[in-house]
């Protein structure tokens, strides 16, 4: 227990950060240095590769939508721990212009946070008292489509700008100090059903991103753009012009999916490869392996969702773990969980890189991604390849049941075990946490062409309202497969989950609740109500010796869950 | 343009005789023809074709019978949409079909432009607060939230339903679930899943929220 030990006034990252890097085998100029307030690393204003590079070892700042490059969502600060959370109260709230679904993640640079909100406003706010600096409304094109709410999942800062995807699908980049616009450019024609709520990702003066659509009957990608002119530098389509695949049979766990294999292939002979309108999403942020110079991202569902008669084949990369190169943007492998999907239970949490135990018990570089199934998957950094699953996290009820017209009932439900929501880790400990679903639908099909532009689901999901839901966080021993510990929430959980190196989790409910949890045991440790949904991931930062948990409460679209606009901070009460 | 304009108020003309809820509304038939359209020149091309409009919809698009959908406010490019697909036949509408048969497409999105920005007119739609709760969980059902956002405002390609009529609605939704209205499949497969009551439901539930 002395680990979680309060330690005064400043951020102690001694322990805690030594231990992470020798985990993660990371090599770092900050290791064992102690952080007491200001920063370690100059002026911030301008955010060097340097620092980014750092961020896992950096108690100070938020400096990625999921912590750092391997996308750990741990935090290395302790001063907020297990034994002083109990005091943990509000510093601060901020109430955004726009009442709506809420899913930012804040960064914040040196006392500096940026945060965002729905149709695209950008705040930047003194992170220490929550004023506001600047307000961004993003002028918006008449032309929107996008699935879920208008959602923005926040900015990423790069030298003296902050970046910004748009639902009308156009990359802006601001003037840091000020919020003006420097350039914006357009990122795909979203009449045809491309737009972004994912905050990019930028190494080496690349800002790498995706695009949403897979309901829209897109050719999804991921675009690398340079990122002082924003001229585009290379385009990975996450869609090949062969999309065929291996016929698979069954799906990652080794269930067996029920295709007609025999009639597809007829299909395609008829058909043609179906690439051009096959959907494939890469909507959230990828991992950034720096040593080897490689993203590791996830694409989304085939397009429409729930009619695959009209996309015959494996619908290659769609619900698949992908590697690619970051100068190039060529694909280096790939894994994909379910070939052929018709419940749009894709792959949308994002891959985070941690040191893993592979079949011989050696410890090699591996990929987690927390599925829509409910499993998380343990992969081998080097080729994709799958090490092994959890145990299920969400109940299974006939899952693979193929939809009907009438309507199939499954779990999980189309919003699956896990959502777009990231999952965090504690190295030290071996374990991922995820918020999970449980939410039974029926799964409808009906055939239908391609509408240009228009939703394109081929039939319907429907939640059944005379099933009882809830949500989950659970902890898996990724070196194992087995669950650690699980707790029950009143509702489907959606949003996201932060580790801290005082032995916690942070995350918040539909209704309002926002909660510490015990990282190891999962015993509940604080809690605060809120005026709306907590549906966004928690941040950590420190300023002037204060290590503060900030989140956004503003509800969520897909859920419904009630909106609002605040964003709150929450820090030690230390009398 | 001014054969296809008669043609179309031929059209109207020989709607009221069948539409009861436009009989009763001749008087308003006929002023509406007389209202400025405001910002003459910019939509100096669709201003008869506006009137023409205005006829069942409303001065301005602030539709007072309840067959008829509130045009006033809705989204703009919602609007034009559903206009190039009624030119193309996508959906199908006797009455409407005529009408945007001989419109080109810049003055469709000129149409649709000037009714987006009109003010949408007050209602006062409510539900018996006994019903909310099962409405609510009918639209959860749905998902309706998720696109139509919170308060059914809507956005861009997605319409407004909070304050629209409740038997516009129904009717609409009643097209959805028929096959009579296929411009947006997904909402047909939704919409045949869904009870006639559970659809009263949806419609009253929608109309009631203010859209603020």
């Amino acid at each position: 227990m002395s680990k979680f030990k309060e330690k005064g006034g400043g951020t102690l990252i001694k322990v805690g950060l030594a231990s992470l890097l020798m985990t993660a085998g990371l090599q770092s100029a900050f290791a064992g240095e102690e952080v007491t307030g200001g920063t370690l690393f100059g002026d911030m204003q301008t955010v060097t590769q340097d620092l980014l590079d750092n961020a896992a070892g950096d108690a100070n700042n938020f400096l990625h939508t999921n912590a750092n490059y391997n996308q750990t969502r741990f935090y290395p600060a302790e001063q907020i721990n297990r034994e002083n959370v109990h005091n943990l109260e509000r510093a601060w709230t901020f109430k955004m212009d726009v009442v709506d679904s809420l899913e930012t993640t804040p960064i914040i640079i040196n006392g500096t946070m940026y945060v965002t909100s729905s149709f695209n406003h950008v705040y930047a706010l003194d992170a220490k008292t929550g004023k506001e600096k600047w307000h961004y409304q993003h002028k918006m094109g008449p032309i929107t489509t996008y699935c879920c709410g208008p959602n923005n999942r926040g900015v990423q800062a790069y030298e003296d700008m902050v970046y910004m995807g748009t639902l009308d699908s156009q990359l802006v980049a601001l003037d840091a100090k000020t919020g003006k616009k420097v350039w914006a450019t357009q990122i795909a024609d979203p009449e045809l059903g491309y737009s972004e709520t994912m905050a990019p990702t930028i190494v080496n003066g690349k800002v790498l991103i995706g695009t949403n659509g897979g309901e829209y009957g897109i050719r999804g990608f991921v675009k690398a753009f340079d990122a002082k002119t924003g001229a585009l530098l290379w385009t990975f389509h996450s869609i090949p012009e062969d999309s065929t695949g291996v016929w698979a049979e069954n799906d990652a766990t080794g269930l067996y999916m029920h295709r007609d294999i025999a009639a597809e292939k007829e299909a395609l002979k008829t058909l043609g490869d179906p690439y051009k309108t096959l959907g494939g999403g890469v909507w959230q942020n990828m991992a950034i392996d720096r040593d080897n110079n490689r993203a590791y991202f996830v694409v989304g569902n085939p397009s429409p969702d729930l009619y695959g008669a009209i996309r015959p084949g494996d619908n290659l990369y769609t619900n698949s773990l992908v590697s690619v190169d970051l100068d190039s943007g060529e694909k280096i492998c790939h894994f994909q969980y379910i070939a052929h999907d018709v419940w749009d239970l894709d792959a949308v949490s994002p891959p985070i890189l941690v040191p893993v135990k592979n079949e011989d018990g050696q410890t090699v570089k591996g990929v987690l991604h927390g599925g829509k199934t409910g499993y998380v998957y343990v992969h081998n950094a080097s080729d994709c390849s799958l090490i092994r699953h959890s145990e299920p996290m969400v109940m299974q009820r006939d899952r693979w049941v193929l939809p009907t017209k009438e309507g199939a009932s499954m779990l999980p439900g189309a919003n699956g075990g896990v959502e777009w929501s990231p999952m965090a880790t504690d190295p030290n400990q071996g374990l991922a946490y995820a918020i999970n679903l449980h939410q039974p639908m029926t799964y409808h099909v009906e055939e239908t062409p391609y509408p240009e532009g228009k939703l394109w689901l081929g039939g319907a999901f429907k939640v059944i309202p005379t099933e009882q839901q809830w949500g989950n966080v659970t902890a898996v021993d990724y070196n194992t497969g087995k669950i650690k510990w699980k707790v029950k929430t009143q509702q489907p959980m959606i949003g996201g989950i932060l580790a801290t190196a005082g032995g916690l989790v942070f995350t918040g409910e539909g209704n309002g609740l926002f909660k510490a949890y015990n990282s190891t045991s999962g015993e509940l440790m604080w809690q605060d109500q809120t005026k709306a949904g907590v549906n966004a991931p928690p941040a950590s930062y420190n300023v002037a010796g204060d290590q503060y948990i900030v989140v956004g409460s503003g509800g969520n679209a897909q859920m419904n869950y009630k909106r609002g606009n605040e964003i709150i901070a929450y820090k030690l009460n230390k009398k | 343009m001014m054969f296809k304009l008669k043609s179309a108020w031929l059209l109207v003309a020989a709607l009221t005789m069948f539409t009861s809820a436009v009989i009763a509304d001749e008087g308003k038939l006929a002023t509406g023809t007389e209202a400025p359209i405001g910002e003459q020149d910019k939509y100096a091309s669709v201003q008869e074709t506006l009137k023409t409009c205005f006829s069942c919809h409303g001065e301005k698009g602030a539709s007072t019978i309840g067959t008829f959908p509130t045009l006033a406010g809705q989204e703009f490019y919602y609007m034009y949409v559903q206009l190039k697909d009624m030119k193309k036949g996508l959906r199908a509408s006797q009455v409407m079909g005529p009408i945007v048969a001989g419109i080109e497409k810049e003055d469709l999105k000129l149409m649709a432009e000037y009714f987006s920005e009109q003010e949408w007119p007050k209602t006062d739609y409510k539900l018996d607060p006994k019903r909310i709760a099962a409405a609510k969980l009918v639209a959860d059902a749905g998902q309706c939230a998720a696109c139509h956002l919170g308060t059914f405002k809507g956005n861009s390609r997605v319409p407004r339903l909070a304050n629209q009529h409740p038997e516009y609605l129904k009717n609409t939704m009643h097209d959805f679930k028929n096959d009579v209205r296929k411009n947006a499949p997904a909402m047909g497969t939704l919409f045949k899943s869904f009870s006639e009551q559970e659809i009263q439901d949806i419609a009253d539930y929608m109309s009631s929220f203010k859209g603020e």
